[in-house]
This record gives C-alpha cells, structure tokens and sequence, in this order.
C-alpha cells in the first residue's frame, strides 16, 4: 500500500527529475568546466562547441580548429583521460567531465616525455598538428608504457599531418616506448 | 549551426517528454552536429542521451546479451568477452573511425546514423533525400553509391554495426512513445530500402534503448576495404557469422555494407547447406553479380564485394 | 669573405628545431590564435552559384544582429561570379555565433548564369564559357625542338601513352587569414603567411595606408605549401571591417571548407605523349599534347603566380628532338596557385610513365634506361646509389610476375628543382652577456627557417645555437623577402652568415681581441661593457648555389581482388647542396614524400559537372595520407658543401607518384594512367569491373 506520503514524494522526485532536465538557452546560460584542473565558469550558448569555448573564451589555443568536423585530429584534447574531438562536442556536454588540454600538461620549461622526444626527433614542422598529436599519444603513454609501433601507429590514426611528420612522431614515441 | 535548446535527459521517459516536433537525440554526436553545422538539420532542441544512467551498459548474464543504446564503440571494440564470443562485433567496432570518434561514439547512434552521400552532405544542395526533386548522384558522382537499390535513392548504409549485428540476428528494442518496439536489423533498415527520405525506419522521436545480440553463433567475423588503410568509410564491407558445432555448419549469414540502403544478405542456396567447400563458397561470391545494378562509377565495388564475401567465409570456416 | 668554413662545427649536423618547445607545448600564437584586446570575430560569405550576375547584395539584416559590428560586401554589384566559393561578403562580430546568424541574413540578389567545371568539357565551342568574351581554351604554346618528324620515322621503338592527373588542394593545416587591427595610428595584421613582405604590400596598396604605418607580423604559420602571398581578397575584408567596427582587431581565418574553394591549388593534367627510342635506349624523339586547369584565371597570372597549366617537357631526360603543345583551360573553379614544385609531379608522372613503357618495349631494365638518357651527373649517381641502397637489380621483374593474389612490383623517377638565394637582409645583434639576437624579416613555415638562422650564427660565432635568439616574421626586420621555391635557407643563410662576419668585425675592433670567436667569446663580449654590436648583412654570392636533383624508387603491394594498393618502402637519395640542418632536412624529404603519396593515391578535388560544386571541401572525403598509409621511407641525404646552400623543400615531392605509379603497373602488368590511383581504377585495368572495358590507350605502337 502506497501512503500519501510517499506519492507525495514520488510526484515530487519526478518534478525534480523534470526540472534536472530543464533545457539551457538558445541565449547564453551560465556553464561550470573542469579545465586543466581549474574550474571555470562562463556563459555560453548550447551551440557553442568545447573547442570554440576552450579557444575564444579561455585564451585556451593550444587545441586548433583545422576542420571543424572530426576528420584530422588538430583538436585533439582528453577528456576524463581518453582522447576526443573538441570541435564536435557541445561545451555543455562537458559538464562534469575532467578536460586536460596540452596546456595542462605544462609549459616549454616543462614538458612531458612526450614532448621532450617529439623536440629531439623533429616530430613537428608547422607545429599545428602538433598539440593534438601530443595529447594522443599523452593518452597513450598514460594507458601504456611499451606500445608496439602498430600501437603507436593505432593511436595516431585519428590524427592527420600536412607537413608529413609521421615518420619522425613514430620514432619519438618509439623512443619512449624502448626507454620504458 | 543554429541556435537551440539543450536538455540533459535523466531517464528514457524523460528523453521522450522532452522530445518536441523539432527535436533531436544527441548520443555522440559525431553525426548529428555534422549535419547541424552544414545547415543539413537544425533543431530547436538537442537533449543529450548520455546522462541517462545504466544505458551503457554490457548485459552478458544470458545466452542473448544486451548492449545499452549509450555504450561507446570503443568499449565494444576492447571488450574482453564481446571479442572472445563475438569476435565479428569487435572488429567493426575497431574499425568505426578513430579512437577519438569510438571514444565518443554510441552504438545506437552509429545504427542511426544518416546518409554519408556527398550530395545529401552539400550545404548548398535541395537534393532527393532532402526534400529534393533530384538525385544527382544517379548520373553524376557515384563511386560510393549503391551496388544493389530498391528506390531512386542511392545512398547505401554505412553503419558498420548494422552490418555484422545483421549476421548475427541483433535486434534493435526502441521506445516509440510509450511503445516498445523490436527491429530485426533488417527492418530497422527497410524503410531505407523503400523510401528516398529515409535513413532507416526510426521516426523522429523514436529512442533506441538497446541492442539485444544472441550468442548462439560461434563464429564471426568482419572485414572492409577502404581506400586509406585506417580512419576511412569503408568502400565495401562484409560480415560472416555461422553455428560450428562438430564439423556441422548452421545459420550462416553473410551481409554486406555500403553497397545499399540496407545492410545486403548475400542469399544463396549454399549457405543452408552444412558444409561449405572453397568451390561453394566461391559460388556464392560469383552470385552477387547477378543482382548488381552498377552505376556509371562503382562497379568496381563488385568484384570488391565477392572478394570480401569469399574471404569472411574463408576465415569463419578455416 | 664569402665562403663556409671547411671544417664546420654546426653546419650540417642533427640539431633540433628552435621552435620545438613553444609548439610542442601549445604556447606558440598564429594569426588564428590572436586575441588583441576587443578582437572580434570575422567570417566570409561565398557564392553559393558556380557562375552568377550578383544584382544585389542587402547587408542591413546582417548588422541588424546582435554583436554584429560591421559588414562589408566583396565587390560593388553589379559583378559576376566565376566560381562555387567566390567571395561576397564579409562581417565581423563579437563571437563566431553571431557572424554564422549574420551571414545567413545577408540578402544576396543573384542571376545564376551557365557554368562549366569539367576540362574536357570546357575545351568544347559548345561549352558555356567562364569569360563571355574568349575561349575557355587559351591559345596553346608550343615549343619545338630538332625535328621531331623526322626522329620518329627514325626511331626503332616508339611508344604512346595517356596520363593524367587530378586538381589537388594545399590544405594548409592552418587556413589562410589574418587578424588585422586598422586604426588612425596605421594597420597591423598578424598573417599566416609566405610572405610578411607581399602582405604589407599588399595591405598598404589595397587599403591606402602609407607604408610606414603597415607592420606585419608572422612569427608562426601553419603551412604555406605555395598558397600564402599576398593579402588575399580576406585580408582586404578583414581590414576594412576593422575599419568600420571603428578600429577593432578583427580576427578573420577562412574555414576549411574555404580552403578547398578559393585559394589555390595545382592545376590538374591531360597529357598524350608520345616516345621515340633508338634500340640502344637512345631517346630521340619526344612528343606531348597536353592541357590542364588552372581554374576560372585561365592561364592569366593569378594571386601568387603559379601561371596556368603547363610543366616542362620532357622533363628530365634528354631528347634531341620534341613538340610540346600545351594549353590551359578556364573552368568555372577557384583558380591555381602556386602549390610544392608547380608543374613538376604532373610532368614527372609523364615522363616517367612513358619511360616504363619504353623500357618495356625496348625489354631493357628501366633504371638503366634511365641513366642512360640523364644529362645530369648528379641524378645518374643518384639513381646508382639508390639502386643499390633499394636493391632493385634483384627486386625488378617482368610485369606481374610475382604470385598473387597480393603482388608486389617496383618503380623509380627523377627530380630537377632550381632553389637557390635571393636578396635577402639581416641584422645580428651581439649583447655584453655574450647572447646574440639574430632579427630577419623572413617565414618559417615548418621548413625550419628559425633553426637555419640559428645555426649559422652559431657557426659563425663559434658558439652554441642555444646562445642565439632568432626572431623572424616581422615587417620591422631587415626585408627578406617571400618563402617559396625552395629559397629560403638559401637566402637567408647567405645574408645571417654576412651580418654575422660584419658583426664580428665590429666585436674585434670593440674588444681589442683579433678573433673574437669560440673560446674568446665570452671575453670579447665582457668588453662590450653597455652597448651591443649591432650590424647588418645581406645575401651575397658564393654561399648558395641553383640546382637540386633527387630520385625516388618505390616498392608496393597491390591486392588484385580488391584492388587496395599498399606502398611498402621508399628509397630517396636527395641532394641540397650545403646541408644546414640534417635532421629538419630528413623531415623535409619525408614530408614530401608524403604529399608525393597524397598526389599518388588519394587527393583530387571533386567537381560536379550537374551543379558546379565541390563535393569534396573536407578530409572526409578528400583524403590525406594517414599514420597507417605511411611506408617505411629510407633516405640518402647528400651533403655537397662545395655547392653551397641550394633549397630541398621542393624537389623531395617530385617522384614520388611516378615512382609509386611505375611500381603499381610492374605489380600488375597494366599502366595505371591516372592519378590517383583508387582500388577502382586498378579493378578496371584487370578487366574485373562489369561494364568498363580495358581501354588499349597505352603502349607500344610501332616503328
């Protein structure tokens, strides 16, 4: 038997529940990001993607817009650890997540493995695939420490480069790879 | 894009209020804000799937194991018991775009998926499947179009999933309103088959909540050709599965992709049978041409088609 | 003294890139990561009509949109429309939203006219033409050499064949664009661009700003490949928005669906040659008919050069007697720019096609065809070297003779570029601390500019390259002019190297110490006490040099029921004259192999002939070499120091689809005649594709 009471609280839940789905905007509506550990908040419109936000609104330009449509990789940020397209997520999908750009890896004075061997083997050449080549294989080293090439290669394969670096990128994540 | 409304959706009863006339579902949204930002489609609303809890989750309690609407394809590609017991599965599953699409990726979303035809795709286009008069692709650009087609749109099924799902007797549980209603993985297409406007045979507001894949066959597999050999549509591909129990075969299905509107089962007499000899199996390929109705520029997906179909079954009976 | 020391400590060794840690950890800023204080975003509206009278164009309902600062249109109506993608507005607001809401509302009043996109097509009278008043097809050129009549009718081996080779984009990986701020105090732009120098120019011209009041700053530019100079119509736009939003920055980059439209590709090619050798493998007569698209600027010099259609023939090889005949033809279709060597993957393709067929009706192995008609010492060592290195004598066979169903099978081509110096300045600056400023108005465009400028300083001074501090990129440093024809480092080593040796005459007068250098550094510059050396230099000869080779062999698989064609291995022996730096040269080289493999196997543009538009603006469906397409790449740089600096950008993307074209027909016995080579072009040459019949257009043909 079902008091008042507890249909009481049931018709509330569900309005809760409801109300938890209210829908933001179309206008800007307020929005909390977790980026590089900092919480940020701001105002955004739902059809601004993560990428513009990291861009335009937090100064954040490591992640490139190269194609906008998740085809080449120059995104390339992690998000709870595992490497996505920024360009095709609406920042108010991110809520709650943990985005780590290569910003929050550190800065020229501090760089991680992988960015100590892609400046020894000449990884890079324009530089603007670069960041998003370095969170992958960020993501990569983070889940392993002596991938094969086809690993490496497998890891790479949702990130594109104009200049033709890829051989140079296999040798300095193999490089990390044989010191592990 | 244009502006809109974003929603979170907590339940699958949820989704469904909030869906409106000029709504759509965001799962990983790899398809849906492509087309959004060609101007292809433009909600008013976009409610987001993937805060519904427990719909990404792998069921594999019984002899038909469930995969919620949300679980990534990524997940299924690393799965431990999804590539020991449906092996066909995982490897479409690795070969859906990249790691950062599979990492996003859903599996409804991926059977859901619409047309990849470059004209469909042409912000600047009124076309067939658009609303259009005409289909251009018929007498112009139509090296990726359908081998086989029931109505004049050409565009084939390029969901990888729906492919080996089909081999493998997956069906589809959605939530049509209040309705629960089940697709075998070839009406889930039909409608593709039949009618110009459509992607597949989900209206607007339907929501798929989980695929339901028997185990009872043994053997599968998955293969595609691609131009680029990683992180490209596929030209053409197949999936084989089968019952081996002893040196007995039984239930072997064969479909193929991206060559119609539907995932394609490659009917033959021979698979009945319960062994298949290389002779047989070659037989079988030899049949497709029969059915081919090639255009001006993929009639190369033929021969492509009868190769992929005699080695999937090369590799489930070896 | 004009002269590289002989025994260098820096040059020509592995160093790695000066700008390695500002990219590799995000922090380096393009023009398209500007953010000037108030920025404002801007964006272009393109001509959604292949061919167009453009009546009308209505701004109002743009401004009318919230944040939407100023709108601009791109001509003065009325004017036509040649091309899907040709500009016609601009607006500029204070985010990407707005401007998307605000080009949508522009009211453009257009009168589509007929339009042509295909190159046969248009080479018809009948064809609707990009210009009403002239002929798509421009007059051909035609260049005669010997008798080539005469030398067929004497020739024991002739044969003929049919290339040809696709439309194919830059795709810069940053796009085109600027953020320009224009105010009363004068216009600065950040570009990403070849050419600091062509864009102040080009600014000052277009907008009526005096010259001293136009600075330009290109630091770091995501890729040029050729298609970076000048302003652009974008620069044009994002400067007069900035103007009109009352001196706001205005930060306008194309997208990437711009970028497959409007601002430059290689022109594509339709060649019928025809080959004459004597039964030795004496070429001696060579005949080509080709044409080709260098978009609706048919033939005319378009933004950055880059000419029409045509290529030098017959390449490289010497023949003593040939007709050339080429015309370029106007299509309805962004026109061409200067992309990566400009003619010389299409003719290198040619040549190196029909070559293949003659080794094969002369039953003579290709390499040795190739060495005996090469005029250049240089490139016949090279093609030993490679041959050696490649293994080609034990690994070329008859034409698909290896088992199936995956055969294998090889090929080779040769490289000429030009490169060499141009005028170029610097000014080195030596600090009482003993740190030295190197400051040049030239590009790094990933080519390694920045690290070349260190090392020579380094080498000059006797110090290390991690003492000196390069700035480039910047209209406020000695002019150096644009980075295109493999010229850079040959410019502006020149001109560093003589800054550098005026700078040191400066420090041993200051210091008192006759050799300032090496060990005697760091006493010298304590002698400076407050004020630095500050000197300038310029190019002068001796230092650089003109003519680089290459060749190129390719090994590949080819699965003939699928037709998917893998490339296993490539050998490259590149020469440069002085190598600067090795390790940023070895990148060089396989980056243009790369863009070789591009060419080969995946890029071309997609026109429809029914509506006039691309159906290919993204990476989707215009596909670049991937991680997973990459073959293993073995190289032999050369290190010619005696030659001096000559440029290798260039020559490196050559071969490469010939090489890997020739490879592909030795693995399954059929000439592969079009570039790119796609599974179904394969299937088609082996008879297996159902209504294609094998076209016979190629091979021997008599004598």
């Amino acid at each position: 038997m079902v008091s008042a009471l507890a249909k009481a609280a049931a018709v509330a839940q569900a309005a809760e529940a409801l109300d938890d789905q209210k829908p933001v905007g179309p206008g800007p509506a307020k929005l909390v990001l977790q980026v590089n550990g900092h919480r940020q908040e701001i105002a955004v419109e739902p059809r601004e993607t993560l990428l513009d936000v990291l861009r335009n609104r937090l100064q954040l330009t490591g992640a490139k817009e190269v194609c906008d449509r998740a085809t080449c990789g120059g995104c390339t940020v992690l998000v709870n650890g595992q490497p996505i397209y920024a360009c095709m997520k609406l920042a108010f999908e991110m809520e709650g997540q943990e985005i780590l750009t290569v910003e929050g890896l550190g800065d020229q004075k501090k760089l991680n493995a992988v960015q100590q061997a892609f400046i020894e083997c000449d990884a890079l050449m324009c530089g603007y695939c670069t960041p998003g080549f370095v969170m992958s294989l960020t993501a990569l080293f983070n889940e392993k420490k002596n991938p094969t090439l086809v690993e490496i290669k497998k890891a790479c394969s949702g990130n594109l480069c104009r200049c033709g670096t890829y051989p140079q990128i296999f040798k300095a994540a193999q490089k990390i790879a044989e010191s592990s | 894009m244009k502006s809109f409304e974003y929603a979170k959706a907590r339940s699958v009863d949820g989704a469904i209020q909030l869906s409106t006339s000029e709504s759509r579902f965001l799962g990983g949204g790899i398809d849906l804000l492509g087309e959004m930002k060609e101007y292809i489609v433009s909600p008013k609303r976009v409610i987001d799937l993937k805060t519904i809890p427990n719909l990404d989750r792998i069921d594999t309690s019984t002899e038909t194991w469930k995969l919620g609407a949300n679980v990534r394809i990524a997940e299924i590609a690393r799965n431990d018991q999804i590539r020991a017991t449906l092996p066909g599965l995982a490897e479409a599953a690795a070969e859906v775009g990249s790691p950062q699409i599979r990492n996003v990726a859903t599996l409804a979303g991926n059977l859901a998926q619409h047309s990849r035809c470059w004209y469909y795709r042409q912000r600047d286009l009124r076309y067939l499947k658009r609303g259009g008069s005409t289909c251009y692709a018929r007498e112009g650009e139509n090296k990726y179009h359908s081998l086989f087609s029931g109505n004049p749109c050409i565009s084939p099924v390029v969901s990888n999933l729906a492919v080996i799902l089909a081999a493998l007797d997956g069906r589809v549980i959605v939530r049509r309103g209040e309705q629960k209603v089940t697709f075998a993985i070839p009406d889930l297409y039909a409608d593709a088959w039949n009618n110009p406007l459509a992607h597949n045979s989900l209206r607007p507001a339907d929501l798929i909540v989980r695929v339901e894949v028997p185990t009872a066959k043994n053997r599968s597999t998955y293969m595609q050709v691609s131009e680029k050999r990683d992180f490209d549509w596929a030209l053409v591909s197949c999936a084989a599965a089968g019952q081996k129990t002893g040196s007995q075969w039984s239930q072997i299905a064969v479909f193929l992709g991206a060559v119609a509107p539907i995932p394609y089962a490659v009917d033959s007499p021979l698979l009945e049978r319960s062994g298949l000899t290389s002779d047989s199996i070659a037989s079988i390929a030899e049949s497709l041409a029969s059915k081919a109705t090639p255009l001006t520029h993929n009639g190369y997906k033929l021969p492509i088609a009868q190769a992929l179909v005699r080695r999937c079954l090369d590799r489930i009976t070896s | 003294m004009s002269e590289w020391p002989k025994e260098p400590k820096q040059l020509g060794k592995e160093h790695v890139r000066y700008d390695g840690p500002i990219k590799v950890s995000g922090r380096a800023k393009y023009a398209s990561d500007m953010q000037p204080g108030g920025w404002l975003y801007g964006m272009m509206l393109r001509s959604e009509w292949p061919a167009a009278r453009i009546r009308a164009i209505d701004l109002q309902p743009a401004l009318r949109i919230p944040g939407i600062k100023a709108a601009v249109v791109a001509n003065n109506p009325p004017f036509i429309v040649r091309f899907y993608g040709q500009e016609i507005a601009a607006v500029a607001g204070v985010s990407k939203q707005a401007c998307l809401d605000a080009l949508r509302a522009i009211r453009v009043e257009a009168e589509p006219l007929p339009f042509v996109v295909k190159e046969e097509a248009a080479l018809s009278d009948a064809s609707p033409r990009v210009f009403e008043n002239q002929p798509n097809a421009g007059d051909p050129r035609i260049l005669q050499v010997g008798d080539p009549n005469a030398a067929f009718q004497s020739a024991d081996k002739i044969v003929e064949g049919f290339f040809q080779t696709s439309v194919q984009l830059h795709h810069c990986w940053e796009t085109h664009g600027n953020t320009i701020q224009l105010n009363d105090d004068g216009l600065t732009c950040w570009a990403s661009t070849q050419g600091i120098s062509s864009v102040k120019d080009g600014l000052a011209d277009n907008l009526g700003v005096p010259l001293d009041r136009v600075h330009v700053i290109s630091e770091f530019m995501g890729g040029g490949f050729g298609a970076k100079n000048g302003a652009g119509v974008e620069g044009g736009l994002a400067a007069r928005l900035s103007k009109e939003a009352g001196g706001q920055a205005v930060r306008l980059m194309l997208t990437r669906f711009d970028e497959a439209l409007a601002v430059g590709n290689r022109p594509s090619s339709f060649q019928k040659v025809r080959l004459g050798a004597k039964k030795d493998g004496t070429l001696v007569a060579y005949q080509l008919e080709a044409f080709g698209s260098a978009g609706y600027a048919s033939g005319g010099m378009t933004a950055a050069g880059g000419g029409g259609a045509g290529f030098p023939a017959p390449y490289i090889y010497q023949i003593p007697n040939s007709r050339v005949q080429q015309t370029t033809v106007a299509i309805n279709a962004g026109s061409a720019r200067a992309m990566r060597a400009p003619g010389h993957p299409q003719a290198s393709f040619g040549m190196e096609s029909i070559m293949d067929e003659m080794a094969l009706a002369l039953n003579m192995d290709p390499l040795e065809l190739r060495i005996k008609n090469d005029p250049s010492e240089i490139r016949r060592e090279q093609f030993r070297i490679a041959g050696e290195r490649f293994g080609w004598k034990a690994k070329y066979r008859a034409p698909a003779s290896s088992p199936g169903p995956v055969k294998t099978g090889v090929g080779c081509g040769g490289a000429t570029w030009g490169g060499g110096g141009h005028a170029s300045e610097a000014e080195v600056q030596i600090n009482p601390d003993g740190t030295v400023e190197v400051r040049c108005g030239t590009q790094d465009l990933g080519t390694g500019t920045m690290t070349v400028i260190a090392i020579v300083a380094a080498e000059a001074f006797g110090i290390e390259p991690s003492a000196i501090t390069v700035k480039i990129g910047d209209t406020a440093f000695p002019a150096s002019g644009g980075s295109g024809g493999s010229t850079t480092a040959a410019s502006v080593s020149p001109a560093v190297f003589d800054a550098c040796q005026n700078a040191l005459r400066d420090l041993s007068v200051a210091s008192g110490l006759a050799d300032p250098r090496g060990s005697n550094w760091g006493p010298a510059t304590s002698r400076l006490r407050i004020n630095p050396v500050v000197a300038r230099g310029r190019w002068k000869e001796g230092l650089s040099g003109h003519g680089a080779g290459g060749v190129q062999m390719a090994e590949v698989a080819v699965d003939i029921e699928t037709g998917f064609v893998r490339v296993n291995r490539i050998v490259c022996v590149q020469d440069c004259g002085l190598v600067v730096n090795r390790l940023a040269s070895i990148s060089q080289i396989n980056g243009g192999i790369i863009m070789g493999i591009g060419f080969a196997l995946y890029e071309e543009r997609i026109m429809d002939a029914t509506t006039g538009v691309i159906l290919n603006p993204n990476f989707e469906t215009y596909k670049l070499p991937g991680a997973a397409d990459i073959p293993d790449i073995e190289i032999v740089l050369q290190d010619m120091p005696e030659r001096g600096v000559i440029g290798i950008g260039e020559p490196v993307t050559i071969p490469t689809a010939a090489a890997i074209a020739n490879a592909i027909s030795n693995a399954i016995g059929k000439r592969v005649n079009h570039l790119p080579i796609f599974p179904a072009q394969i299937l088609g040459l082996l008879g297996k594709v159902p209504g294609v019949p094998v076209e016979e257009r190629n091979g021997e043909t008599g004598a």
